[in-house]
């Protein structure tokens, strides 16, 4: 059995058919047959997932469902007080992800799917009313112009996942596309253990209901989806986080960690899937300039001669007492960065003074 | 009572009055600043936090050795500064582990962590070491001013381990030092928004952060605000510097006056705008200074 399940398209195209479908759907009183419209255009096996982890909008093993399903509802429920059973819960998780068996085998518990559809059609309901709201909302802040860039974008990106040779349909009759089905090879369990070994253990107990990506600053004006990344992050989709873009949007503002229901430390998981990207060559010139700018002077933003002159006017020492005025200190300093290797992780040519390239 | 001063980078290196102001106030408080010589950048969350997690926690644990030799708290101004230095010393207080690990790293230098000192905010310092009583005695020319006060994000967050309110929600600490200086902290809509330039943001795309400096801005400006008020050098400078990006970007006409805390005690004891370096700003304080004065100019001379 192929896992199914996409993050970008799920959302685009929740998105596009709430839009299309919209303004009747806004005007009419019974949402729920709309939803269920809006549900079917997504994969009915995602919805199994969905009920798995409480709504997630996300795929995982649908071999998980077998091994994890009668667990993961108490897990869910019970994770704090029983950290135990959720380390069992975890490893059982893992180990069938890595079993290529398990995957192959077809799902045949009809009454858990049954029950997990309705959940799910509830779920994805909700959830695309959210995102919906969040757009809507999102719009109203930013102007037209970038509106419609925006619009533009995520049109280019439809046209491109829906051309090229993987694009046949999948035999469930839904909209998706072979080329955006995640399978477990697309899951990379280091990725996961690099948030628990890290002590953000809390990356498990997201429930995925979206209150992170609702007050995010960045979600309502970049495609940046807090929501999305912590769910990934605990999949293990290495390659899909750190290769984004939208990864460093996040202003470490934690408005949605004030407020994450979960208590999920989600500015932490930023930090750490940034960490793990820049380790993998994902680094923007600007950032290493500042990190240039730290090793040889010792302040990510130096002195300049006209700060040097304010300075003196108003008798304060020319240059402050810091790494500016000790140049003993700023040896300390780059003696630092070469015993971290944060010298070589920004590419620090020595003996230029500069960045490599 | 003595503290480490922590300066940081742009406080010093751009904003000079905003340290002189502090060095006065700080006078006229009974609270010596001492300097932390050879101190450097915090480092930049944003970016070392990013990219590196242990050198960004060995050059934060550096400087917090520095403060440790001289046996004092540091006090910094900055929210950046406030949250790389906070959260290292909270994590290598609590995980040996890690201490170890970032202490290796130190003895390269000959330094050793030891968790003796603790990391203050500049406006905690006012709220619970000075006090609202002792602050109010130091005013000479009271304020008349509407201030739209802009909290930053490291400031309080995350509050569980800031501890300075019990919430970011709502907060008052930054409306309440505002409002004696005689300024009144008016509300706006969206007021605990970040500024847009934090996680290296701005230098990664000043496109999306000039996007929320302008929302910020527009809700500042239909609320009447004669000026901005923030306790983090660098919010500060978004709001200077990237107010004149956001009207060149976006064609606006923005002109609202950018005044760090300390700046904002600094005029109501009556220091001039040369000793604030308000010359060093970008948008045009005469006005909010004349604004904010007129009144007091107007009760002394009858």
């Amino acid at each position: 059995m192929i896992i199914q399940g996409v993050f970008s398209m799920s959302i685009l195209d929740r998105l596009r058919s709430f839009f299309g479908m919209g303004d009747k759907e806004e005007e009419n009183e019974s949402e729920a047959n709309n939803a269920k419209d809006d549900v079917n255009v997504t994969s009915s096996k995602k919805k199994l997932n969905d009920n798995i982890v409480s709504g997630t909008k996300t795929s995982e093993s649908i071999s998980k469902v077998e091994s994890g399903s009668k667990d993961m509802p108490s897990k869910t429920a019970h994770s704090k007080n029983d950290a135990d059973k959720k380390e069992t819960v975890a490893k059982e998780e893992t180990s069938t992800v890595d079993s290529k068996e398990e995957k192959k085998e077809k799902v045949t518990i009809p009454e858990l799917a049954e029950e997990a559809t309705e959940i799910a059609q509830e779920r994805v309901n909700e959830v695309a009313e959210e995102e919906a709201e969040a757009k809507a909302e999102g719009s109203d802040l930013i102007d037209d112009e970038e509106d419609a860039s925006l619009d533009e974008a995520e049109d280019d990106e439809i046209d491109d996942e829906n051309t090229g040779e993987n694009n046949k349909k999948s035999d469930t009759m839904t909209l998706l596309t072979d080329k955006e089905l995640i399978t477990s090879e697309s899951l990379d369990k280091d990725f996961t253990a690099a948030f628990i070994d890290a002590g953000i253990e809390t990356v498990k107990n997201c429930f995925q209901c979206g209150t992170c990506g609702g007050t995010c600053p960045s979600g309502r004006r970049t495609p940046y989806k807090v929501r999305q990344l912590v769910r990934k992050c605990l999949l293990g989709l290495k390659e899909d986080v750190i290769s984004d873009d939208a990864l460093w949007m996040c202003t470490t503002c934690y408005t949605c960690q004030e407020r994450c229901p979960r208590s999920v430390i989600i500015v932490e998981i930023v930090k750490k899937a940034r960490n793990i990207a820049a380790h993998a060559g994902y680094m923007a010139k600007p950032h290493k300039m500042t990190g240039l700018f730290v090793i040889t002077t010792g302040h990510g933003v130096p002195i300049n001669p006209v700060t040097k002159e304010l300075r003196a006017r108003v008798g304060l020492s020319e240059l402050p007492p810091t790494t500016h005025m000790f140049p003993e200190a700023l040896e300390e300093v780059q003696k630092i960065c070469k015993t971290t290797g944060f010298d070589e992780l920004i590419g620090f040519d020595e003996t230029t003074g500069e960045l490599k390239d | 009572m003595e503290v480490a001063y922590f300066l940081g980078c742009i406080m010093n290196n751009r904003y000079p009055g905003v340290e002189k102001a502090t060095r006065i106030f700080f006078d006229a408080l009974d609270i010596e600043l001492k300097d932390m010589e050879g101190a450097s950048c915090c480092p930049a969350p944003g970016v070392f936090g990013s990219f590196d997690e242990k050198t960004w926690a060995s050059i934060a644990a550096r400087n917090l050795t520095i403060a440790e030799d001289m046996g004092m708290d540091i006090m910094t101004e900055c929210n950046g500064c406030f949250g790389s230095l906070l959260e290292c010393n909270h994590m290598l207080k609590e995980d040996e582990e890690a201490k170890a690990e970032i202490n290796e790293v130190l003895s390269e230098v000959g330094r050793e962590f030891k968790g003796t000192v603790d990391v203050k905010h500049f406006a905690q310092i006012l709220r619970d070491d000075v006090g609202y009583e002792k602050l109010a005695s130091v005013i000479e020319k009271p304020l008349n001013l509407n201030i739209a006060a802009h909290y930053g994000c490291h400031f309080l967050k995350p509050t569980k381990e800031v501890g300075i309110e019990e919430s970011a929600e709502d907060p008052s600490i930054l409306d309440d030092l505002i409002e004696i200086t005689g300024a009144k902290s008016i509300p706006y809509e969206e007021k605990m928004l970040c500024c847009g330039a934090g996680g290296g943001l701005r230098s990664r795309d000043i496109d999306v952060t000039l996007s929320m400096t302008k929302e910020k801005l527009e809700n500042m400006e239909a609320a009447g605000a004669d000026a901005i008020v923030n306790v983090c050098p660098f919010c500060h400078l978004q709001f200077d510097v990237g107010q004149t990006e956001v009207n060149k970007k976006y064609g606006t006409n923005f002109n609202i006056p950018v005044f760090h805390l300390a700046q904002l005690y600094g005029m109501a004891m009556g220091l001039d705008a040369d000793d604030l370096t308000l010359d060093s700003h970008l948008i045009d304080c005469a006005p909010a200074l004349a604004k904010a004065l007129e009144e007091y100019d107007k009760l002394a001379t009858e």
